[in-house]
């Protein structure tokens, strides 16, 4: 039995498990209702224009967070990372911001912002960022010794150094760090969107789980599970049609 | 003993069907150190894994003193090529000399006293808490093959153990192992590409030719038991059976068929 | 590099730039931004041994019960369907989905299920840690070397060693970067998991403050949570490098040439 069919087989067994033990009394059927009854709340959000507003301002908040966030990112790595001095003097500095939760951010951004999208796009940029920067800087860093004394040997200049050598060793990072900002991001806009208030996802269903209609939570909550799904297959397509030139597809730098 | 008889591993990759190995028969006696060499890509790391019962033989069958191989069988033990890959680096270097004892349930004192003397057999009497990532690439090939030592087989297979090895090691790994070889009396088959070193270690010398393989050449070689890389390889009689491996395995190559 | 030296950059930016915060705030009279002088006599005001005791202790009891519960759940199940492909292939698409969910939207549906109360906010810290140990502990497990199998068959290397050494240590480092995203998860998690309904915690404690517009108090629960998120940091940090100094060790001499 091949990998598809099997993963479909799981699929299936996991829709009807959660089918059947609501009926069957494993779980509060009011609190954790079948999957049938998800479907149709589904379907019953797919028609209201309110829904997709609010799937719009998700996207809108991820996206963008997740732009600006790159750009920092790619930014500062790359100033980081060329200019050795520069890193020796923030490494402290990155290294102790770093840790910092996002959440330690919500108060700030709520009392800074209120329940709006732009507090919810700081809180995306914050967390993004650090995905980004964190695999930049181990881009830059990580140049083939080898291919750095060639260089020196055949006196490439600095800028020449950057296209041809720093780059091309730095772009899986880089892509890689898309990927996991982009992941980031998105439970970030999501996130923000819950606990903020600001328009979105997150919104929908606190009021949904405010008036008690527990359908609805858990079928927003399916959207907010495919959503990432999509973004996280998609991330790993751009990925790997990157990197299918370079020879070494190396693995993640633990964030 | 060691008796292959009709050997025959046919794969499947990517969708064209390659014959590995078309039908290996030999017999290797007990306590004899035999070398196999061949053509590259002529199966001999298959054969090797197949013997070692890491890999099931499409037809034909093994037979290690006398019980037919399935899976690994007891009292056998593995020299890989890529020693790097076959050490534990998160244990010492007398751990993991120890390892298969502990496996085996052996009593600690026991087990103490075979690391320590298969440790002191390759030279590493030394190092025996260093971790291997600590020890060049030869010192790392001399636990794995500690590891062997101690796990006190019958069977020794060696599987192109130094073709990582700089030329310099590779001597010194090579008189060792025929010492080894000497003091344990174990039945030692040796896979290499190198044909000086086939001719240079073995008793005896099997010549693998291309694919679908077959046994080309069994050659007995009749140097003397004391060797030496100096005047062993100066030998004239060593010329001779190095030029006759070397012409059969050309010869091999010729007649490859194209794959 | 002399060790002063070292020490001068290590602290030169940071003492800059709070120096900056500290001079460019002192006149501010805009309430958000309140001078870092007042921020920092809130922080000693507001957080003495008992609300310690009070708020934070128990924060990071859950934070720790969650995490070590997804840590044994995650490494248990990621090395059981990382040894077997078919396993692998049934669980993957199902465990994809989940593990794309935004771990804080699962708080309604977990208080709907859990009510409130200490069991919610452990089994919502527990729910979002789990994924990305039990991914990596998967991919870890399914990627180990084939030589080394090979080793542990010949040698008749079986049972628990085999679990120990073969699956567990050789899958350690990516097993611990799989921790590592965990933490960060985790303490995300125990803060959301009180903002919605606590008596107690430093989640609840600090979203008061921003509730109530006590700026500087809020402030100063900010620090505290950046300097709690450093603390661990620092502390997996110690654990990782003392688990896996071995890999370390190997990595550092395969460059060396």
């Amino acid at each position: 039995m091949n990998r598809t069919v099997l993963g479909l087989l799981g699929l299936v067994t996991f829709g009807g498990l959660l089918e059947v033990a609501p009926r069957v009394g494993l779980v509060p059927a009011q609190y954790a209702p079948p999957s049938s009854r998800i479907a149709a709340a589904l379907a019953e959000q797919a028609r209201q224009p309110q829904f997709w507003a609010a799937l719009g301002d998700t996207v809108q908040t991820w996206l963008t967070g997740l732009a600006i966030a790159v750009a920092a990112g790619l930014a500062v790595g790359v100033l980081l990372g060329a200019v050795p001095m520069l890193w020796s003097v923030t490494a402290t500095t990155v290294e102790f911001l770093r840790p910092i939760p996002s959440v330690a951010l919500i108060p700030l951004v709520v009392v800074l912002y209120g329940s709006t999208i732009r507090a919810t796009v700081v809180l995306v940029v914050y967390a993004a960022f650090w995905q980004v920067l964190l695999q930049v800087l181990h881009g830059v860093a990580d140049v083939d010794p080898v291919a750095r004394d060639t260089a020196r040997v055949y006196r490439l200049g600095r800028w020449a150094r950057l296209r041809y050598l720093v780059w091309p060793s730095a772009l899986p990072y880089v892509v890689t760090g898309v990927r996991l900002a982009a992941s980031v991001a998105l439970i970030l806009a999501v996130t923000g969107s819950l606990i903020v208030g600001s328009p979105g996802l997150g919104k929908e269903i606190e009021v949904a789980r405010q008036s008690g209609a527990a359908p609805a939570v858990y079928a927003l909550v399916v959207v907010t599970g495919l959503l990432g799904v999509v973004a996280n297959v998609a991330t790993r397509a751009i990925e790997r049609r990157v990197l299918a030139w370079h020879t070494a597809v190396r693995t993640e730098v633990g964030a | 003993m060691l008796e292959v008889s009709g050997l025959r591993k046919v794969y499947d990759s990517h969708g064209r069907r390659v014959e590995a190995i078309g039908d290996l028969t030999f017999t290797v006696p007990d306590g004899s150190l035999t070398c196999v060499v061949g053509p590259s890509g002529c199966g001999k790391t298959t054969l090797l894994r197949c013997i070692a019962g890491l890999l099931q033989p499409t037809a034909g069958e093994v037979r290690v003193q006398g019980s037919l191989v399935s899976g690994p069988p007891a009292g056998l033990a593995v020299v890989f090529q890529e020693y790097g890959r076959s050490l534990f680096h998160w244990l010492r270097v007398r751990e993991n000399v120890e390892l298969p004892l502990k496996a085996a349930r052996m009593p600690k004192s026991r087990r103490g006293e075979l690391v320590a003397d298969a440790l002191d057999a390759v030279g590493l009497a030394d190092a025996h808490s260093a971790y291997p990532w600590q020890l060049s690439g030869g010192m790392q090939q001399r636990v794995a093959i500690a590891r062997a030592i101690a796990y006190q087989p019958k069977v020794l297979l060696m599987d192109e153990p130094f073709a990582a090895v700089d030329a310099q090691t590779r001597a010194d790994l090579e008189d060792l192992i025929r010492e080894v070889w000497r003091r344990l009396g174990v039945t030692l088959l040796f896979v290499t590409h190198d044909i000086d070193e086939a001719v240079y270690l073995g008793e005896r010398v099997i010549v693998l030719s291309a694919s679908p393989t077959r046994v080309a050449d069994d050659l007995p070689i009749d140097l003397p038991d004391l060797r030496d890389q100096l005047t062993t390889r100066a030998d004239p009689r060593f010329t001779e059976l190095r030029g006759r491996v070397y012409a059969q395995i050309q010869k091999a190559k010729a007649e490859r068929t194209p794959t | 590099m002399t060790f002063v030296r070292r020490i001068i950059l290590a602290v030169a930016l940071p003492i800059t730039l709070l120096g900056l915060w500290w001079f460019a705030s002192e006149g501010s009279t805009n309430y958000l931004w309140p001078p870092l002088s007042r921020i920092l006599t809130a922080f000693g005001d507001t957080w003495t041994a008992e609300r310690l005791r009070a708020d934070v202790v128990p924060s990071l009891t859950r934070l720790a019960a969650g995490y070590g519960l997804a840590v044994i759940a995650g490494i248990a199940l990621g090395v059981l369907i990382g040894g077997a492909p078919r396993v692998r292939a049934f669980t993957e698409p199902v465990l994809e989905f989940m593990r794309a969910i935004p771990p804080p939207v699962l708080v309604p549906i977990i208080m709907l299920v859990l009510g409130l109360g200490d069991t919610m906010k452990i089994v919502v810290i527990a729910s979002g840690c789990v994924w990305p140990i039990l991914l990596n502990t998967v991919e870890g497990v399914r990627g180990r070397d084939e030589v080394l199998d090979d080793t542990c068959r010949t040698y008749g290397i079986r049972g628990g060693l085999r679990v120990r050494h073969l699956v567990l240590r050789a899958a350690s480092p990516q097993i611990l970067t799989g921790a590592r995203q965990a933490l960060s998860i985790a303490i995300i998690l125990m803060v959301i998991s009180e903002l919605f309904a606590a008596e107690n915690g430093l989640g609840f404690t600090v979203m008061q403050f921003s509730r109530g517009f006590q700026i500087p108090e809020m402030w100063s629960g900010v620090f505290l949570l950046g300097l709690i998120g450093v603390a661990l940091a620092a502390v997996y940090r110690l654990v990782e490098a003392w688990l896996l100094r071995w890999y370390h060790g190997q990595r550092l001499s395969r460059r060396e040439w």
